[in-house]
């Protein structure tokens, strides 16, 4: 048997190969990017307020607009990590 | 001297009927008016005190529907302000725990029409909107709620969500480093700027966010998954698996979330 032939597949085995190996990344990255496309997710809406008085929104007997106005994230009733989805 | 004591006995044995005889409320006085329209309008006042009160009562029972109609009813008295948008904000509120969303905005706009700076109702209205997937009115209020009460946590919460929600990543990021700004100890207000900066393109500096969200709170499964993510974005691979590995064992009460790190960590120990 030649050298010729021999080489020849020897060559064509290893770029099969190496095409083998480098589809196997592409779909494993392509994979990989299918999973974190959109895996990140914005926290919970607020909920709601409570409800109010008679008396209306104005005054500090109104918890819920209080609460609206408010500065820290505790006091305005925000979610916490536990509640996010 | 027994006289004496026999009186002391007696008016100690009287103090408290005293005492709770003042506790009775004073009774509502008798309108002192023949005329029809004036009595008319009493009995409207009357009326709206009396539904607004059953209709709280059936709200803090979780009684919706019944709730819902004394607010119905109050509403068509056509109550003088505060009670009009008081009770449509009310009505908003019966009808979302009802789960009807579109009657609830609805509710909660029209108490914005008749009171403009009731700062809860433009809080309930944007979650409401979120939850019908109205971004566009969301947001609108959102803009509406930051310019009445700049230094409100919930409105730049509520604009920060909206604007991310809406992929409007520069607005969000500022959103919450404002947030931020008045308390920087708030854990979820961290991982929502990561969130941000990482479709920003901004890997090292959400990474930085999620770190310090999971220095505050240590559990949380979701910024932990963010973090991995972000790690396997700067190809940092055994970190980014590491973050998974413990994002899904933090993560028994999120299935979702849980399949998902599970998935991420297993697609990198494959490779």
């Amino acid at each position: 048997m030649s050298r010729k032939p021999l080489r020849s597949l020897v060559t064509a085995a290893v770029l099969a190969g190496t095409l083998g190996t480098l589809a196997t990344a592409l779909a494993g990255a392509g994979s990989l990017e299918a999973m974190l496309s959109g895996a990140l997710q914005t926290s919970a809406a607020p909920s709601l307020l409570g409800p109010i008085t008679e008396a209306g929104r104005k005054g500090w007997a109104c918890k819920p607009e209080r609460a609206a106005a408010a500065r820290t994230p505790k006091d305005a009733e925000l979610p916490v990590p536990e509640q996010t989805p | 001297m027994r006289a004496g004591l026999a009186l002391s006995i007696l008016l100690a044995a009287a103090a408290p009927a005293i005492a709770a005889a003042q506790s009775y409320e004073q009774p509502t006085p008798a309108p002192r008016t023949n005329d029809p329209q004036q009595l008319r309008a009493i009995a409207s006042a009357r009326e709206i005190h009396e539904r607004f009160a059953i209709g709280l009562d059936a709200e803090a029972r979780g009684k919706w529907q019944e709730a819902a109609a004394e607010f119905t009813r109050i509403i068509q008295l056509r109550p003088p302000e505060p009670q009009g948008s008081t009770a449509h904000y009310d009505l908003g509120i019966a009808y979302a725990h009802d789960g009807k969303n579109d009657a609830a905005a609805a509710e909660f706009r029209s108490a914005l029409a008749l009171d403009p700076q009731f700062l809860a109702a433009m809080a309930n209205l944007i979650a409401i909107d979120i939850a019908r997937g109205d971004l566009r009115e969301a947001r609108t209020i959102a803009d509406r709620f930051t310019a009445a009460a700049p230094d409100s946590a919930r409105a730049m919460y509520s604009r920060g969500i909206v604007a991310l929600r809406q992929d409007d990543l520069a607005t969000a990021r500022d959103e919450f480093k404002r947030l931020l700004g008045a308390d920087s100890s708030y854990a979820v207000a961290h991982y929502d700027l990561g969130v941000a900066q990482a479709g920003l393109g901004e890997f090292a500096a959400a990474a930085a966010e999620f770190s310090i969200a999971l220095d505050l709170a240590p559990g949380y499964a979701r910024a932990r998954f963010a973090l991995g993510t972000v790690l396997l974005r700067q190809g940092r691979r055994t970190e980014a698996r590491a973050a998974f590995d413990r994002a899904a064992a933090d993560s028994a009460a999120d299935p979702a979330l849980h399949s998902l790190a599970a998935s991420l960590r297993d697609a990198i120990k494959t490779r």
